[in-house]
């Protein structure tokens, strides 16, 4: 009997809430409230998260600093293998060094990719995804259809990586293969001196669409 | 350069100095002197070079190589189809092509014979360290030491004489103790195989003259008193030899007999891989391209590991019949020679190589060559299903990137100790050595924005506070004062605020306090 309730709830099709059947651990943000939202107790690791923001600059680095800064310094817990990478494709600007390293990010395991073109983007995240090298891959696709984000979700999954994509406000409306959709939006008037990012879960696999205020 | 060396004489010398003590040449009792270390030295002599040089068998069409002489062209190597119809070595050119009107006829080219015996001396060094041109068609190595690694001098024979049939050269074999006597044992046609040195002088004494490449008139002038073998030669009086014929060539018979030195230039291979793959009419089709290229990549391995060596940068050009050649650069993070790997890289490249003109010829050159580092492989703890698995490493990575969108747009980023923001950080080339970024104490008392603008660029200014997107900026935080770097150019005076702009962003602006207190847009905190 109980095998073949297993099989049924093996089917991803069988959506069971959070305790979704062979979750896997998420990456602790760093951010409690957050992680209480997401599936795994974390950013989903190995797949593709998307972030969208009417401008770059907004908070939407601080938000993945202290996960991606526990990527770069510490060792795999499986098989004690070195960090990894993480690599930032097509940024807007300069992600600045001496910030970054403040955040306490390892520099000597960051690795910046300017391509020429868009479609070389997509490509260079792939083969950073898929490589196995790279603990994160963030980047910033000028444009990306459903079949694109599927593939890099394949690479993320393939390279055991995660994809992290940045997008405008207006990619809301495209369907997206991510398995965490999240959108940014500042909070406070300029004079209130407030400091605030509301972060809206659009899409979680595994997960309920929300809305966090004032999460950092 | 010595290469012509021997066994070709240089003119003769009347005032040698005689060397004492001589063992008597007269009888078998000559007395080995003591050498250390023993040395066993491989002649390759290549008879039909001239011919083998130009393709020779292979090509398919009778071929005879004509040389002039006397005004004439006379046939001096013909191949074996050609022979077949009754072309001779000596016959004109012209009787040749009676007897066998389809015969190709190729003109004779020390240099293209020279190249062909520096490809082969390039790949006779995987079995020795010690190679020697020792004339236009002859080959010497140094055996002694390779004679463990290759399992005995019967295999190391078959490996080098079936090494030379693959690559379509007729060779005749010797091995002596001493570089003469192998070198007139292989130009003799005797498959001799002699190691110990009291067995040398036997079977020299039975060699004829022919073979040690003496003039012809003294071969005949000697011929004339009944010496037609070395070892009557031997049983010449010495002084009598040398007033009559020069010193030279006793000391050539005491150096064949090991009774005297003869030391040998050693032939290095150029350091720097280079090589040519001429078609034979205009190609278009990129796939055959690519196939030469990968060709092209498999003799460029093989090159590097007889050295033990790698390179970062490989080069391709194509040449056109008519305009510049198109060239195509391959850069690696590590010092590289497996094909494979060079292969990978460009095949990213090939696809968007854009050819102007059909092409003519390929060439492969190579960076300068590295020693290779060894690395370590990773242990793995197999049979768990969780194990990572890693499918390139980090520089595989970079370089397949840099492979196709260029070495300037792969960077790392590393820290500077500088207070001036825009100084404070670099960024290097991943081809460059960049494992030496240390992570140095980060600087804890003030922020930093972590988007950087590549410029700072110019805010206006409503009423001396700064404006961004139509609307004045509220300072939240500052100044901090950065003033520095006077010692040079770009000295800067500046007091940096952070500011909150109407959509959210927090900005890190600064005033110029030495000019006319612009602002500054420099960052956004992110």
């Amino acid at each position: 009997m109980s095998s073949s309730l297993d099989k049924i709830l093996s089917n991803p099709r069988v959506w069971r809430g959070r305790d979704q059947a062979g979750q896997q651990a998420g990456l602790a943000s760093g951010y409690p409230e957050l992680d209480r939202h997401l599936p795994g107790g974390g950013w989903p690791r190995e797949s593709l998260t998307e972030i969208l923001t009417e401008h770059y600059g907004i908070g939407e680095l601080r938000l993945l600093m202290p996960a991606l800064a526990r990527l770069s310094t510490e060792t795999s817990p499986q098989d004690f293998s070195e960090p990894g990478w993480i690599a930032w494709i097509a940024p807007p600007f300069q992600p600045y060094p001496p910030a970054l390293q403040q955040y306490g990010i390892d520099l000597s395991r960051m690795l910046i990719v300017r391509p020429r073109e868009a479609s070389e983007v997509l490509w260079s995240a792939e083969q950073a995804l898929s490589s196995g090298t790279c603990a994160a891959v963030l980047l910033w696709p000028s444009i990306l259809d459903d079949q694109s984000s599927r593939r890099l979700q394949l690479a993320a999954e393939k390279g055991r990586s995660w994809a992290i994509a940045f997008r405008p406000l207006a990619a809301r409306r495209q369907p997206s293969a991510a398995a965490l959709r999240l959108e940014l939006h500042p909070e406070g008037t300029q004079h209130s001196g407030e400091r605030g990012v509301r972060v809206h879960i659009l899409k979680s696999r595994g997960g309920r669409p929300t809305v966090l205020n004032s999460l950092i | 350069m010595g290469r012509d060396a021997a066994p070709t004489p240089p003119a003769v010398q009347q005032d040698l100095p005689f060397v004492e003590p001589m063992p008597p040449v007269e009888g078998s009792s000559s007395v080995p002197l003591p050498r250390t270390p023993e040395k066993l030295w491989f002649c390759v002599w290549l008879p039909h070079l001239p011919l083998e040089s130009a393709g020779g068998d292979s090509n398919g069409v009778p071929t005879a190589i004509v040389e002039e002489q006397h005004g004439i062209h006379r046939v001096l190597l013909a191949d074996t189809q050609a022979r077949a119809a009754g072309v001779m070595p000596g016959q004109a050119a012209n009787a040749a092509l009676a007897l066998l009107p389809t015969l190709q006829l190729e003109e004779r080219s020390q240099l293209r014979e020279q190249q062909a015996l520096e490809g082969l001396a390039g790949w006779l060094e995987r079995f020795s360290s010690f190679i020697s041109i020792a004339g236009h068609d002859v080959l010497l190595l140094e055996i002694a030491g390779s004679l463990r690694l290759f399992g005995g001098l019967q295999e190391l024979r078959e490996k080098i004489s079936k090494g030379l049939r693959g690559l379509g050269f007729t060779g005749a074999l010797a091995i002596a103790p001493t570089p003469l006597a192998a070198t007139w044992m292989a130009c003799a046609g005797r498959r001799a195989c002699i190691r110990d040195e009291a067995n040398l002088a036997a079977t020299l004494r039975k060699l004829p003259l022919a073979c040690t490449g003496w003039p012809a008139n003294l071969c005949e002038a000697l011929a004339s008193m009944g010496v037609t073998t070395v070892g009557a030669c031997l049983r010449l009086p010495r002084e009598g030899f040398t007033r009559r014929f020069g010193a030279e060539y006793l000391l050539q018979l005491d150096r064949a007999l090991g009774h005297l030195p003869d030391p040998r230039n050693s032939w290095r291979a150029p350091e720097r891989f280079c090589a040519d793959y001429e078609m034979t009419e205009e190609q278009t089709d990129r796939e055959l391209l690519l196939n030469i290229c990968r060709e092209l990549l498999l003799s460029h391995e093989q090159f590097l590991l007889a050295r033990q060596l790698g390179t970062q940068r490989v080069r391709f050009s194509f040449f056109h019949l008519k305009g510049a050649a198109t060239e195509l650069r391959l850069g690696c993070a590590r010092a590289e020679r497996s094909a494979g790997r060079w292969c990978e890289l460009l095949g990213i490249r090939f696809e968007q190589l854009t050819l102007p003109e059909p092409v003519i010829a390929v060439r492969l050159r190579s960076g300068m060559a590295q020693p290779l580092q060894a690395e370590s492989a990773v242990l793995g703890f197999d049979g768990k299903p969780g194990a990572q698995e890693r499918r390139f490493s980090i520089t595989q990575l970079a370089e397949r990137l840099i492979a196709r969108i260029g070495d300037q747009s792969v960077l790392a980023a590393s820290m500077v100790a500088e207070h001036r923001p825009d100084y404070a950080w670099r960024t290097q080339s991943l081809l460059a050595d960049w494992s030496g970024t240390t992570l140095d104490e980060p600087a804890k008392y003030v922020q930093r924005p972590l988007w950087m603008l590549p410029e700072p660029a110019l805010l206006p200014a409503d009423s001396g506070y700064p404006v961004h997107q139509g609307c004045r900026l509220r300072l939240i935080d500052g100044p901090e004062r950065l003033e520095t770097g006077w010692w040079d150019e770009d000295g800067i005076s500046r007091d940096y605020y952070t500011a909150a702009g109407t959509d959210g962003r927090r900005l890190w602006v600064f005033r110029n306090r030495n000019r006319a207190s612009s602002w500054y847009l420099h960052g956004y905190f992110g």
